[in-house]
This record gives C-alpha cells, sequence and structure tokens, in this order.
C-alpha cells in the first residue's frame, strides 16, 4: 500500500501542507482535473484536438502521483530547466538524460534540440498552396500587419512586468509570450524553447487553445473594425498561376528570407522545402510522406512531450495566468493589424479588397481564412472570399517565422 | 526594469521588428509582381487577339452574314457561336429561357420546399437576388470549402 501512486501523492500533499504552499499542496489532482478538461474540449468540443490530445495526455503522464526517483517517472522537467541538473548550469546533460532519463525525456531532446518544428513545417509547406498568395500578391503585406500584435504584446508584457511585481518577464521571455500572437503553434514552441524554456508549457498550451477558440475570438473584432459594405464586397477572381511559378516561389522566398534574417531559415527553409516537394511534382512519395506520416509521428512526439512538461510547479504560478491574458491580447491585436491594413487597402483601391481578409494574416492555416469567408458570407450569400483570405493566411505563415527570427538574432 | 525602461526597450524592438517582417515580405511581394510580369499572359489579351482573327474569318465566310455573337473558353481553346440572324444583336443566355418555362421551375421548387402542392401556389412576381452564379452553383462551392477545409 505505501508504494502506491496514492501513497506518493498524499505524502507530497501533506509535505507541501506542512511547507504552507497550498497551491502545490493541491498541485497533482489540479493538474489532473487540468488535464482532463483539456482531454474533455480536444475529444468533445474538437478544439484543435490533433494537438490538444496529446498535449492534455503528456499533462496527465507526467502529474501521475510518483516517488521521487523512481525509475518509472517518464518526464524529469529538472533534466532542462534546473541548472543543478545541466552541465555548466546552463546546458542539458544529454548523457544523464540518455542514462536516467524517462519514455518521454528521451522524445523531449526533440523540442529541446529544435528538431520537431522545423520537420512539422516541412509537412505544413506540403499541405499548402502558395497559389492564392502568388495571384494576389499585395496579400502579402495583410500577413506582415499581423504580426502587429505579436510586438505589441512584447511590449505589453515587459510593462506588465514592470507594474506586477508578482509577474517578473525579461525581454525573452515577453518575446516568447508575444509569439503566441502569430497563431502558429510550431514557431512559438521553437521560440520559447530557446529563449524561455521553462514557460514552454504554459505559451504551447495558450497557443493551441486560441488557435482552436479563432472562430470565437475574431469574428467580434472582424465586425467592430469593419462596415457592413465593406464586409458585403466581392473580390475579384484570382488569376491562375502557373506552374513554373509555383515552383520558384519557395526556392526565392527561401533566399531571400536567408540573406535578411538567417534565424528565421530554420522554420522558412523547412516550410519551403516542404513546399518545393508538393509543387515540383517530381516527389510525389517524399511529399506524401511528410505530410502524413512523418507529420503525425512528429506531432505525436512533440504534443505530448510539450504537455509533459506542464508539471504542478511550472504551470501552477502567476505567471501562467500573465501569459495566458497576454496571449489573448496578442492574438486579438493580430487579428486587429490585418484588419486594419485591410481597410486601408479598401480605402486606397476604392473598394476592391473585402478587409475581412485582413484578419487571416494570423497563421493558423486554414482555420483563420475559413472565419473570413464564414464572416463574408453572412453579409453576402454569394460571396466567396475563401481563396482570397489563403493569401494573407499563407503570408502569415511565412510572417510570423519572420518575428520569430528576429526575436531569436536579437535574443538568444 | 522600471516602466521607463521597459517601454524604451520594447518600442524599441516594436519599430525594428516590425520594420524587418515588413521589408522582407515587401521584397516578396516585389518578386511577386515580378512573377506576374513575366510568366502570367493575361487570357482577355488573348482573346481579343483571338477574337480578331475569328471575327476575320467569319468576314472572309462566302455568305459573308454569319455573326459573332458569344465566345467562351473551353478546355483546350476557345468556343465561338455565331448566328446568320440579321436582327441578332444580344449572345444567348440563361435569360432566353421561356418565361411559362421559368415560372414552372420556381414553382415547383417553392412547393418541393414548403413541402406542398403546385396547386396551392400562383407565381405573381420573380426577382433574381444574390449575385449572378446560380444556387446550384453556391451550394457545390460551399460544400467543397466544408469538406476540404
Amino acid at each position: 500500500m505505501g508504494s502506491t501512486g496514492l501513497a506518493a501523492m498524499l505524502g507530497d500533499m501533506r509535505a507541501a501542507f506542512a511547507a504552507g504552499d497550498i497551491l502545490q499542496a493541491i498541485g497533482t489532482p489540479l493538474m489532473i482535473a487540468i488535464a482532463c478538461l483539456l482531454l474533455y474540449l480536444a475529444i468533445v468540443k474538437k478544439f484543435e484536438p490533433l494537438l490538444l490530445l496529446p498535449i492534455a495526455f503528456g499533462m496527465l503522464l507526467t502529474n501521475m502521483p510518483m516517488f521521487k526517483g523512481s525509475s518509472a517517472i517518464m518526464m524529469h522537467t529538472e533534466f532542462f530547466t534546473n541548472p543543478e541538473y545541466m552541465l555548466d548550469g546552463s546546458h542539458i546533460d544529454i548523457q544523464r538524460v540518455v542514462s536516467e532519463g524517462g519514455l518521454l525525456d528521451l522524445l523531449y531532446l526533440g523540442v529541446k534540440l529544435g528538431i520537431y518544428p522545423p520537420l512539422i513545417f516541412v509537412g505544413i509547406g506540403c499541405m499548402t498552396d502558395f497559389g492564392p498568395l502568388i495571384a494576389n500578391p499585395k496579400s502579402i503585406l495583410l500577413g506582415a500587419a499581423a504580426q502587429f500584435g505579436v510586438f505589441f504584446t512584447f511590449l505589453g508584457a515587459l510593462v506588465l512586468s514592470a507594474l506586477v511585481p508578482a509577474i517578473s518577464f525579461g525581454v525573452k521571455e515577453a518575446a516568447s509570450i508575444g509569439i503566441i500572437g502569430g497563431a502558429d503553434g510550431p514557431t512559438a514552441i521553437y521560440v520559447t524553447k530557446t529563449l524561455a524554456p521553462a514557460l514552454l508549457p504554459a505559451i504551447a498550451i495558450a497557443a493551441y487553445s486560441y488557435m482552436a477558440l479563432i472562430p470565437v475570438i475574431q469574428p467580434p473584432i472582424m465586425k467592430a473594425l469593419t462596415t457592413k459594405k465593406q464586409r458585403q464586397i466581392v473580390m475579384e477572381q484570382l488569376r491562375p498561376v502557373s506552374k513554373t511559378e509555383k515552383i520558384l516561389f519557395p526556392i526565392i522566398v527561401t533566399i531571400v528570407v536567408a540573406f535578411i534574417i538567417p534565424d528565421a531559415v530554420a522554420l522558412v527553409g523547412c516550410l519551403m522545402l516542404g513546399n518545393l516537394l508538393k509543387e515540383s511534382g517530381v516527389a510525389d512519395r517524399l511529399s506524401k510522406t511528410a505530410q502524413n506520416g512523418l507529420m503525425n509521428v512528429i506531432t505525436i512526439f512533440l504534443g505530448v512531450t510539450v504537455g509533459a512538461t506542464a508539471t504542478a510547479e511550472s504551470f501552477l504560478n502567476p505567471q501562467t495566468l500573465g501569459i495566458i491574458v497576454l496571449g489573448l491580447i496578442a492574438f486579438c491585436f493580430s487579428t486587429a493589424g490585418g484588419l486594419l491594413l485591410g481597410d486601408l487597402m479598401c480605402v486606397l483601391t476604392k473598394g476592391k479588397v473585402n478587409p475581412l481578409i485582413g484578419s487571416a494574416g494570423v497563421s493558423a492555416v486554414p482555420m483563420a481564412a475559413r472565419v473570413s469567408q464564414m464572416v463574408g458570407q453572412k453579409e453576402n450569400p454569394s460571396n466567396f472570399l475563401l481563396m482570397h483570405a489563403m493569401g494573407p493566411n499563407v503570408a502569415g505563415v511565412i510572417g510570423s517565422a519572420v518575428a520569430a527570427g528576429v526575436f531569436l538574432s536579437l535574443f538568444s | 526594469m522600471n516602466l521607463a525602461d521597459a517601454l524604451g526597450e520594447g518600442l524599441q524592438v516594436t519599430v525594428l521588428g516590425l520594420s524587418i517582417v515588413f521589408s522582407v515580405l515587401v521584397i516578396l511581394m516585389i518578386v511577386l509582381y515580378l512573377f506576374k510580369v513575366i510568366f502570367y499572359k493575361d487570357p482577355k489579351k488573348q482573346m481579343t487577339s483571338m477574337e480578331k482573327a475569328l471575327g476575320k474569318a467569319v468576314e472572309e465566310l462566302p455568305l459573308n452574314e454569319a455573326k459573332l455573337i458569344g465566345m467562351k473558353h473551353v478546355p483546350g481553346g476557345v468556343e465561338a457561336t455565331y448566328t446568320t440572324d440579321k436582327n441578332h444583336n444580344e449572345p444567348y443566355g440563361p435569360d432566353d429561357i421561356p418565361e411559362e418555362e421559368l415560372v414552372a421551375i420556381l414553382t415547383a421548387a417553392v412547393a418541393a420546399s414548403l413541402n406542398t402542392s403546385t396547386y396551392n401556389l400562383r407565381i405573381k412576381s420573380y426577382k433574381r437576388v444574390g449575385g449572378l452564379s446560380s444556387a446550384w452553383n453556391r451550394a457545390g462551392v460551399n460544400e467543397t470549402i466544408n469538406n476540404r477545409f
């Protein structure tokens, strides 16, 4: 009886109560409840289930009560965050992870070493059609404007940290929180694992939860920042795009991004590699593997291990609450940034651009474009904005990867 | 970090970051406009030259009475429609459906959607709403969007 998980949990609770730390005393049951709530949202409400489900289950696994030093522990977050367990206090002791770590520790190396997010981008690249963006080049600016929320939230996080003594975000933490506004899970994870690894679980969960909530968050902002007449605008049909253009696009984007912001190449380069596999038409087998098998395997590894970093000690603190609030602000301001530039384009083109496509500038492909289509069609049932919104949507993926590159080059 | 430092550093990074993001994407936009110039041939321009050629061919017809009344893109080329009716000024289109047939179709559609008999209905007037594409067309596109995205 004394060696059961229940006994371990009760022992931990007693110790935490004795130390007067109420939040940590109820930490394990509370984290299990949060994991079950996320599982409910993923399975019943279908909120980004492909990622939220593994994240929630990883969270459940890591919060199972275990005795200290037990060989059954699957994840040791201290190996990656606690300087006492690291080499020179800052580098991961790979030898220790391999010899003493559990299954999730080993898989987490893929996050920590920055392997999974770029590989996911290869798969995303294979599934992305840049045709609408090539056909309507000015829509790329909407993808840039939607990064406004990323930088505004960076500023907000620093200001909040200066005003609220319980929250202490430095520039690295602020950058990791701001990137939530890019609405791109792998990018957020890639930046956070480098700049603020301790915040990884809260940021990943906030990013994916808000991405799942896009159909709830965006429409009120879209209606507030556009007029009924603007929402009814029917846009001209996009021109057909040749195969040559689609093949040249990923090559040129990689070269341009590498010349200007080399830190973004890991993400943008992999995205474009995936896209070239698809568009070239000569590597069908690789393209199919990248967008199915590879992507699915990495998604499971990434989800479970990111969820597994959400232990009571790292998750239950005022900073998590700050991240959740700031993440929402980032999302709202990114949406607003895209919409405001959409409004400006609408005026400059004398009503040829429907500003609703601006909100799709936050990446989240294709959910954000679908929301533009949905809101536009409500005002004018014969209006099809989907393909027009896909332009800013895929531009947003490039934009958020570039914003991530800016943060990495400034702060890493 | 105090408030002034936070604001100072935050604003500096915000301006720098947004400038870099915009400059990268503006360069890509210029590249895409170049794509359009180099690779894209406007079908309207192509159509005009084809139209001229076809119009000329018609003029050269022995009867010299055929008139080009419509032209559309079809897989593999352009389909031209001619008439020998000298008084015909409009191309044929959906509006050429006889009104009685249209009213009969509308009555049947309304009866089907209201689950009643056509004898209980009388169409007094009808008006096209919501753009030029047909309801079938829109339903098809909506279904594709819902299934694929």
